[in-house]
């Protein structure tokens, strides 16, 4: 009852909450509705310059000095979204797998029962420290991962990879052993009822329940992935974002807008691709409850 | 049951009919090759993939760079009790206030993404947003009304498509070029981006919601907006919640990196001290971790009880 209570107490109070905090915040940070427009005439100038190129994006390169023989501009930002992908897919292909053993030792499902004291000790701990390492690999945001990486290793295709990968594996990892957890126990218990050991009851009674569950959620980080890619451009991997950051530079608004065009683009289409996939998997994004 | 089963051939026989019967989609096994194909190429086409420093020298990048990350008073004394004075500086220097502010931008943006998602909320829903909700008459409806009923559906769920497809660094970074350097581009970012994520997720809360309620006052006459406001909204406040401390927790490690573009939070002390303190740098990257790390943990125990 008390909490119930607390609940409803909780219900009436949120909404008034939000706004004081929201009052707060706003002072804190110095927000003043002036700040929403251009504060000076250069500012404005470049504002509608900016919203004027998007009507106009650009076919050919903005800068005089790009010689002949290059590349033509659509190609380049294709190249981009073909590079941004890249490092999607190769993080990807790290962080689930690497997931997918974190969130077995992340999860309890597959404990054997009974289990002896000793057991179930060792068995608590293997959950606690994975759940912990989880936490501080998905503490660090990639792009901070990444600089670290790049400072570290240079410049490379791999630093990109595993900085995308290792907070992407720290996620995953977590909701996967979430997943693993919530599923149905009857075919564990079942199996593990006649003798089968821990892993085999994983393998074979948990694993291919959970899997549509695992499968979406994998493409909905995929999806993550990719804009986690292109803004990977903006520490020195080449993804579209360093296009469009070198273009901005300039003041090249439309070339800007042909990749912003093209980044949408991607986006809109993996996002449509996976809600087909989880529509066909009977599943949805309520995974994503981190 | 017809037929009962009684020779291990028998078994397997009824293994393969369930095999053939089980459900199978081109769709998905398409999808299926064109990831693997995705990731082989990644690979394939990634190289050299450690770059092309030779591996002597980047050896020698990684010890020097793992060297520096030891606080300097440390490096030049020894002991590991001098690097307190030097963190504690750190963090009355600047390192509190970046703190202070990164939670102030990321619980703006939050709170400022989810009022603007809550109205378009019915908009969205594919059963209240039509010219008979449930399937349920909604009195005369107009020619324009009932184009604004098929319309507006598709129309708000493609905005929430468009407006999460974009990353918040890149509108941040665009922002900032419009309204000049403040604390509105990170915010707006922010809430921009969290507005698409939100409409989704919640929006998936609301189609799954118990639709009993909604169709019982829907059928007494309140109108759309009011029938989700006090039917469907109160059963789903608590997913709300959940969802809401999800995507602020990530605002916050998002409002962390979007300093990088200059403004006071963490990012912009990791931005400024990399490359010359890179012991002040990983100081501040241990610091936003450890409070996303708490975070989490209070987080954990904040939907434990609203569950």
């Amino acid at each position: 009852m008390k909490a119930d209570t607390g609940k409803y107490g909780l219900k009436r109070w949120v909404g008034a909450g939000l706004i004081v905090a929201f009052v707060l915040c706003a002072r804190a940070l110095g927000l003043t509705p002036g700040g929403l427009i251009p504060p000076d005439a250069g500012h404005w100038e470049r504002t509608g310059a900016f919203f004027a190129a998007a009507l106009d994006p650009a076919f050919d390169y903005e800068d005089e000095n790009v010689p002949d023989e290059a590349d033509p501009i659509w190609w380049k930002g294709i190249k981009g979204v073909f590079l941004t992908l890249k490092f999607a897919f190769g993080a990807m292909s790290l962080a689930v797998p690497t997931a997918l053993v974190l969130g077995f030792l992340g999860s309890s499902a597959w404990w054997p029962e009974p289990c002896g004291r000793r057991a179930r000790a060792l068995l608590r701990s293997v959950y606690l420290v994975s759940r912990l390492f989880m936490s501080v690999i998905r503490s660090i945001h990639e792009l901070i991962w990444a600089l670290l990486f790049l400072s570290a290793m240079g410049v490379s295709p791999l630093a990109g990879m595993i900085a995308l990968a290792l907070p992407f594996s720290g996620t995953l990892g977590k909701v996967f052993s979430e997943i693993i957890d919530e599923e149905a126990r009857d075919a564990s218990q079942a199996l593990k009822a006649i003798g089968h050991g821990p892993v085999q009851t994983f393998l074979v009674g948990i694993l291919p329940r959970a899997m549509p569950n695992l499968v979406s959620y994998s493409f909905y980080r995929f999806e993550c992935a990719l804009r986690s890619s292109a803004v990977l451009g903006f520490v020195g991997i080449e993804t579209i974002g360093l296009y469009i950051e070198l273009s901005h530079e300039e003041f090249y608004y439309r070339e800007v807008w042909t990749y912003l065009y093209l980044v949408i683009a991607m986006i809109v289409v993996v996002d449509l691709w996976g809600a087909a996939i989880r529509r066909r998997l009977h599943t949805s994004t309520g995974g994503c409850a981190i | 049951m017809s037929g009962t089963v009684t020779s291990p051939d028998d078994c397997l026989a009824r293994v393969d009919e369930l095999k053939r019967q089980r459900a199978r989609s081109p769709f998905l096994r398409l999808s299926a090759v064109v990831v693997v194909s995705g990731i082989v190429w990644a690979w394939l086409s990634s190289t050299p993939l450690l770059g092309r420093l030779p591996a002597e020298r980047r050896w020698l990048n990684v010890k020097n760079f793992l060297n520096e990350l030891v606080p300097a008073p440390v490096r030049q004394s020894g002991e590991w009790s001098d690097a307190l004075p030097w963190a504690w500086n750190l963090l009355t220097d600047e390192g509190f206030l970046a703190l202070l502010m990164t939670f102030a931008a990321a619980t703006a943006a939050i709170i400022l993404a989810g009022t603007l998602v809550l109205p378009l909320l019915p908009l969205a829903s594919r059963r209240l947003a039509r010219v008979d909700p449930f399937g349920l008459r909604a009195g005369k409806t107009g020619p324009l009304a009932a184009m604004f009923w098929r319309m507006i559906g598709p129309l708000v769920r493609f905005g929430f498509v468009l407006s999460r497809s974009v990353p918040e660094y890149l509108i941040a970074f665009l922002l900032i070029s419009m309204l000049g350097l403040q604390f509105w581009p990170l915010v707006l970012a922010l809430a921009i981006h969290n507005l698409g994520i939100l409409g989704r997720l919640w929006g998936e809360v609301v189609e799954n919601a118990d639709d009993a309620p909604a169709v019982r006052a829907f059928a007494a006459g309140q109108g759309r907006s009011s029938t989700f406001a006090t039917t469907i909204l109160p059963g789903v406040f608590n997913r709300f919640l959940i969802y809401f401390f999800y995507r602020w927790e990530t605002c916050v490690k998002d409002a962390t990196v979007l300093g990088m573009l200059g403004l006071l939070t963490l990012g912009k002390l990791i931005a400024l001290s990399k490359g010359f303190f890179w012991d002040q740098m990983f100081f501040y990257v241990l610091l936003g971790g450890s409070v996303i790390v708490v975070g989490d943990l209070f987080s954990m125990a904040l939907r434990r009880w609203l569950r």
